[in-house]
């Protein structure tokens, strides 16, 4: 063999060698998207107003709670529709020191128009950092609680720098509709004291002329009997100002009441601790509302001093939720409400079909070029099937060195690339037949066969490749699948048919001392 | 063996004949596209929700309709899908006005109170593994003692076995399915078979497409298509003339505008997945042209002076038994797509099926005419400019 011949098989054998190594064991190598895998996508939108409006809530009472100090109480103070700003009236004897340094200190954030009405709104580079910040704090919990799922290897990122939108991706989950319910959950727990409770509501505000003080609000509850079952609704006036939130959980676990059923075990932190401490301390003997969602869920009384931790209890929990409220509480909560823009969900059964139905029209399709092959070409036909059979190894092995996802689209692009890969032999082999048909030898023949065919070669494939590239930019999930398959899977096909069946060809010929024929 | 050898076809003698062929067939294109049916969009661009389900038995239509009306979320359309016997459905609701939101968890309870009316903390065919193991903690039907981690433990591996089961069959139709989950002792198997609910269906897949996300997947389909076509322009135009690159491109157009007419005489829905095969059409049909063209451009270089049509004749019957051979081949592979595929991707396979015909014929018929008539065009004012 020659020199030259014998370094080319080598590359050959090098880049055949390699494509298997990355390509073995295959169902741990090559990865499969969602379509193939089941699972399900979501891109889902953080409502970042709700945490503006939160800003300006708190902003609103902060400045309620420092000018009814000083006594004076502002009237008609309110939100503004928008969201991102609130109004209120002074009274009239409010001193403008007072009002000057209020605003100073409580409204740093905020631009403030004063008139007869004073109105405060979110200054907008602060509105645009309070938005960053929601959504970079719902994709932290986000992912905390998808942690939790042990789901393998998610994708839970931010679509774009800038955009409110976040694209979770979960391969594999068995039950789409508790795992939507889970990431989307707001799971606000808060421990508020309780002012006053009542069977109905115009009960629990006839003493207040049917409205609730300012600091306070009215949140209701299911009523249980001894058994635990529901039998109505009760009414709970509580403060605003919570005792402490979810925000001082340090964690939270499923655990038993007293009676056995499911509850959930919460501890806090050293500051929640030290907070709820001092609260139950100074109130033993009264009730505070465990509320989670707006929804009283117990209230039991203080009988004594309570430091670290604490029950949910009484939400007629099963195994499950009470698993699942634990788990959205260690993971924190939600800074605003989600809104699910896209769900794409594949269950392991149809993907489990798609693959044997694509295989299956694959390996079907192959087998008829192969006969083909050997029937039109008979000795360089076993050529180009060597050269189609490396070129699906490679092409394999490339994907699964570049850990590109295969998917339905994709094997269809692969299947699609093993048609066209036989159009480079089929080409190559035509021009050989048209030289041979001229009186060139056999060496000539081969020699011109490729060398003209090469031009068409590359020209055809690179159009194809251009069309890819686009996909790939514009497509979405299993169709950039289809348009990384396809692009792997013609630029081997351009090493495979010139490359590899020129090499068969000199090998064959080098064998024999005079070639005055060639089975094409 | 050999097909087609040293044919010696007149192509461009029937230039006019096949060109009438090909602007009458763009023209009822064209109207099938705006008169006639029209296009059908799926879910990527129409918006809306989804369902992909899978019944026991023959599922009645009009009781999957009424469940799904009385939501008040739109129109109802259901449509079969796969094989004739698996009883599986395509369940589609426009989501009410440019709403954005999750319609498929409401849409799948909504048909679970219709279809599944007994109550069950335990749905095999609707629940994952972690929910039924803790159905089954509680329930505890082999009586384990201890923790409930302990009792997890003791039901993980048999709620797998379940699922595993759900996943071979797509759906569990009812107690004897699980005689082949070895994993689930007899205890668990008697008491599912009295307790556990089995229900009419199970879901398949959901798609939720919104109207932002719509109008997104909208706007990058057509830069996709927009963009390869530029692309494919100035890539002939640089490696061959602007004259081959606008034969190209106007086969392309012939091409997309066929295939889009045959996709609205059939009904068949447009979706990204007939985006990705509209634009494999477009490289495949360019691939071809490209093959013809090159060898044009080679033969030119041969024989000065020769009339241009019957250059291009030469290079059509040069390359033939390579167009048949090619186109035939691939052909043969997407008709065992379209056959065999499933019906996931039957409509990509379509669109190749019907692309890979027109795209090598207007290869012939429109790239080459059309490059012909450029270049007469052309050689025309290059002589009027040098007469003036």
């Amino acid at each position: 063999m020659q020199r030259k011949l014998m370094w080319r098989w080598l590359l050959i054998g090098v880049v055949a060698a390699a494509a298997v190594y990355f390509m073995v064991p295959p169902d741990k190598k090559i990865k499969l998207g969602l379509d193939l895998k089941g699972g399900i996508h979501l891109v889902l939108q953080v409502n970042t107003g709700d945490a503006v409006r939160a800003e300006v809530d708190d902003a609103m009472e902060r400045m309620r709670a420092e000018l009814t100090g000083k006594g004076f109480a502002p009237e008609a103070m309110q939100r503004l529709e928008a969201g991102d700003g609130f109004k209120f009236k002074p009274v009239a004897n409010t001193s403008d020191k007072v009002l000057d340094k209020a605003i100073d200190e409580r409204l740093a954030d905020f631009k403030v128009t004063r008139g007869v009405e004073i109105v405060a709104q979110v200054k907008p580079e602060v509105k645009r950092t309070i938005e960053d910040m929601a959504v970079r704090q719902g994709l932290e919990t986000i992912r905390n609680r998808i942690d939790q799922f042990g789901v393998s290897e998610p994708v839970i990122q931010r679509q774009g720098l800038e955009s409110n939108r976040i694209v979770v991706q979960l391969p594999g989950v068995d039950d789409p509709g508790r795992v939507k319910e889970l990431i989307r959950s707001t799971a606000f727990l808060e421990v508020k004291p309780v002012v006053r409770v009542a069977p109905t509501e115009e009960a629990l505000l006839a003493t207040t002329g049917g409205q609730a003080p300012d600091d306070s609000q009215v949140v209701s509850g299911d009523l249980k009997g001894m058994d635990g079952r529901t039998t109505g609704k009760e009414y709970y006036l509580v403060k605003k100002a919570s005792v402490i939130t979810g925000r001082d959980l340090r964690t939270a676990r499923r655990s038993q009441d007293q009676y056995n059923q499911p509850a959930v075990h919460f501890s806090l932190t050293p500051e929640g601790a030290r907070k709820f401490g001092d609260y139950t301390a100074a109130h033993i003997g009264d009730r505070m509302a465990i509320v989670l969602d707006n929804k009283v869920h117990s209230a039991p009384n203080i009988k004594s001093r309570i430091d670290d931790s604490g029950i949910i209890e009484g939400g007629s929990f099963t195994v499950q939720s009470a698993e699942d409220l634990a788990l959205v509480l260690r993971a924190g909560a939600l800074p605003a409400s989600i809104t699910y823009l896209e769900e794409r969900t594949v269950g392991p059964s149809l993907g489990r079909d798609s693959i044997v139905r694509g295989i299956r029209a694959g390996l079907f399709g192959l087998l008829m070029i192969v006969a083909f092959m050997l029937v039109y070409y008979k000795g360089a036909g076993v050529n180009a099937i060597v050269a189609l059979v490396l070129n699906s190894v490679v092409l394999i092995g490339a994907m699964s060195m570049f850990k590109a996802t295969l998917t339905l689209p994709g094997i269809a692009g692969i299947i699609l690339t093993i048609g066209m890969a036989v159009d480079a032999n089929v080409l190559i082999f035509e021009r050989i037949r048209e030289e041979l048909d001229l009186g060139k030898t056999v060496r000539s023949a081969i020699d011109l066969g490729f060398a003209r065919a090469l031009s068409s070669i590359v020209d055809s494939n690179l159009t194809t490749i251009i069309s890819a590239l686009f996909l790939f930019q514009f497509g979405t999930g299993p169709i950039k699948g289809f348009a990384v398959s396809l692009t792997i899977g013609l630029t081997v096909s351009m090493f495979t048919a010139v490359f590899v069946s020129r090499a068969i060809f000199d090998l064959v010929l080098s064998r024999r001392e005079k070639v005055t024929s060639l089975s094409i | 063996m050999r097909f087609l050898h040293n044919t010696s076809i007149r192509f461009m003698h029937y230039k006019w004949l096949w060109m009438g062929i090909s602007t009458a067939l763009i023209v009822a294109s064209l109207l099938l596209i705006t008169v006639g049916p029209g296009f059908k969009f799926g879910v990527d661009f129409s918006g809306g929700t989804q369902l992909t389900l899978k019944f026991k038995g023959e599922p009645d239509l009009g009781r999957i309709r009424k469940a799904l009306e009385e939501l008040g979320i739109g129109t109802v359309t259901i449509q079969r899908f796969g094989e004739v016997g698996e009883h599986d459905l395509l369940i589609r609701v426009q989501n009410p006005k440019q709403q954005e939101g999750d319609f498929a968890a409401p849409m799948l309870a909504a048909l679970d109170r219709e279809f599944n009316k007994e109550q069950s903390a335990i749905r095999l065919n609707l629940q994952g593994s972690e929910v039924i193991t803790n159905a089954l903690v509680e329930a505890n039907p082999d009586e384990v003692g201890g923790t409930v981690s302990g009792k997890q433990a003791h039901y993980k591996p048999m709620a797998d076995a379940i699922l595993q089961v759900r996943k071979q069959k797509g759906l569990i139709e009812g107690p004897a399915d699980l005689t082949g989950a070895s994993a689930v002792s007899a205890d668990v198997r008697t008491y599912l078979s009295q307790q556990a609910r089995f229900g009419e269906f199970s879901l398949l897949a959901a798609d939720n497409v919104g109207p932002l996300v719509g109008k997104d997947l909208q706007s990058k389909a057509t830069y996709a298509v927009v963009f390869s076509l530029l692309g494919m322009l100035i890539y002939i135009w640089f490696r061959f003339q602007l004259q081959y690159g606008v034969g190209a491109i106007v086969a392309l157009i012939h091409d997309t505008i066929i295939a889009l007419g045959a996709l609205s005489l059939t009904g068949r829905e447009i979706d990204i997945p007939t985006i990705a095969a509209l634009l494999t059409l477009i490289g495949y049909s360019v691939n071809d042209t490209v093959i013809i063209f090159d060898r044009i451009r080679e033969n030119i270089r041969l024989q000065r002076g020769k009339p241009l049509t019957d250059t291009m004749d030469m290079a059509i019957n040069q390359t033939l038994s390579r167009t048949i051979i090619t186109s035939g081949l691939t052909e043969l592979v997407v008709v065992s797509l379209f056959l065999f595929g499933g019906d996931v991707i039957n409509t990509f396979a379509f669109v190749l099926m019907l692309g890979i015909i027109v795209g090598t014929y207007s290869s012939v018929y429109v790239a080459s005419p059309i490059a012909l008539f450029a270049s007469n065009w052309i050689e025309q004012r290059r002589q009027a400019r040098r007469r003036r």
